[in-house]
């Protein structure tokens, strides 16, 4: 029994450390930025999951100082969606500071979710600008 | 141990099958040179397949590999939304949607159009064979040219790995995960393994390093050799 398992042991060992070897490390820390991109496009309806596991990737990545492109935008345009304005717009900055490949579409966003904000402090404009988020 | 050598030896000829480490003929990259875009804008996926979540699915996939080559990877999910609010909800759309159009909409330098031309698991008595196939092109934003493109297939077929001695009890067992496959067909792994393949630079003619590497620009003669 011995006798059979080891060589079959010792060629998944090897299988291992050539998976690993032909896959490095990665440059940045995306925690599970693909397969919680995945699920929210299997389940939409949960966005409060969404937000929680890019919040999750966010701290995680500026601990390690290693924040990948595009992710601190995502979690703003989430908490934009979800109707936190203020601190969407601090990530859209974040995003803006770390990339300056994003300026143009952060200009964009910060311009939008303030204008968004004024909106929604004007009492008269109140129900249709709610009414609205979606589409802004 | 005559045995074991062997075995050892298939494993590890498999396995560099399967890690993309296989050569592939070299591409021109003059036109990409030129270019030297710095960041990527990722657009929603236009299906070829009849599965109707495969866009969404695949969209979720590329934006790691694309990144870890070093190039600003505009945040998919955002962009899809934009531009949706935007009038432009469907992936077909935005592709014959003029380039620089969408690189002035978002301040990219060059946009990376995917194809879906396969997503599907076909039953074959006793197993089931999952295929995808992807069409890669990476357009410039200063001329609108392509400067990159790569064409992927995968296909996976469960192994009948494990004989149990019994014929007929080796059958049932594929069956069983033929039928397994056919239910539930997950094409995520293959989908990242045609990623994987399609980005890696220089053996798999991919996209060589961006700015974000300490290769950028240093990279570009490997290729020949």
């Amino acid at each position: 029994m011995a006798k059979r398992t080891l060589p079959l042991f010792v060629a998944f060992v090897m299988l291992l450390m050539l998976a690993q070897g032909c896959a490095p490390s990665r440059k940045y820390a995306w925690g599970g930025y693909d397969a919680d991109l995945y699920s929210h496009y299997k389940h939409p309806q949960d966005r409060e999951a969404h937000l929680e596991h890019l919040q999750e990737y966010v701290n995680n990545a500026e601990a390690e100082d290693r924040v990948p492109p595009g992710l601190y935008a995502e979690y703003g345009y989430c908490l934009y969606e979800l109707g936190n304005i203020d601190e969407a717009v601090l990530y859209f900055e974040k995003e803006k500071a770390k990339w300056p490949e994003s300026n143009v579409l952060m200009e964009k966003m910060i311009r939008n979710a303030r204008r968004q904000q004024e909106n929604l402090r004007r009492p008269s404009s109140m129900d249709s600008s709610q009414g609205q988020e979606e589409t802004k | 141990m005559k045995r074991s050598f062997i075995l050892i030896l298939v494993v590890t000829f498999v396995s560099a099958v399967f890690s993309g480490c296989a050569t592939v003929p070299k591409k021109d990259y003059a036109a990409f040179q030129a270019a030297d875009p710095h960041s990527i804008l990722i657009i929603p996926v236009v299906n070829r397949s009849v599965d109707v979540d495969a866009p969404d699915y695949f969209l979720s996939t590329l934006s790691i590999p694309v990144a870890e080559r070093g190039y600003y990877v505009f945040p998919v999910d955002m962009v899809k939304h934009l531009l949706e609010n935007n009038g432009l909800s469907d992936a077909d759309l935005v592709h014959n949607a003029d380039t620089m159009k969408l690189c002035s909409m978002f301040g990219a330098d060059s946009v990376l159009y995917v194809c879906i031309e396969r997503w599907d698991a076909k039953y074959m008595l006793i197993t089931t064979k999952v295929t995808v196939d992807f069409d890669y092109k990476l357009k410039d934003c200063k001329t609108g040219d392509v400067i990159w493109t790569e064409r992927k297939a995968m296909v996976y077929s469960p192994q009948q790995s494990q004989s149990s001695g019994n014929p007929l009890a080796d059958l049932v067992a594929m069956a069983i995960s033929a039928a397994i496959t056919k239910g539930v067909p997950n094409y995520m792994p293959l989908a990242h393994q045609a990623n994987a393949e399609a980005f890696a630079y220089p053996k798999g003619g991919g996209l060589p390093a961006g700015p974000y590497l300490p290769e950028h620009k240093k990279d570009y003669d490997q290729q020949k050799k």
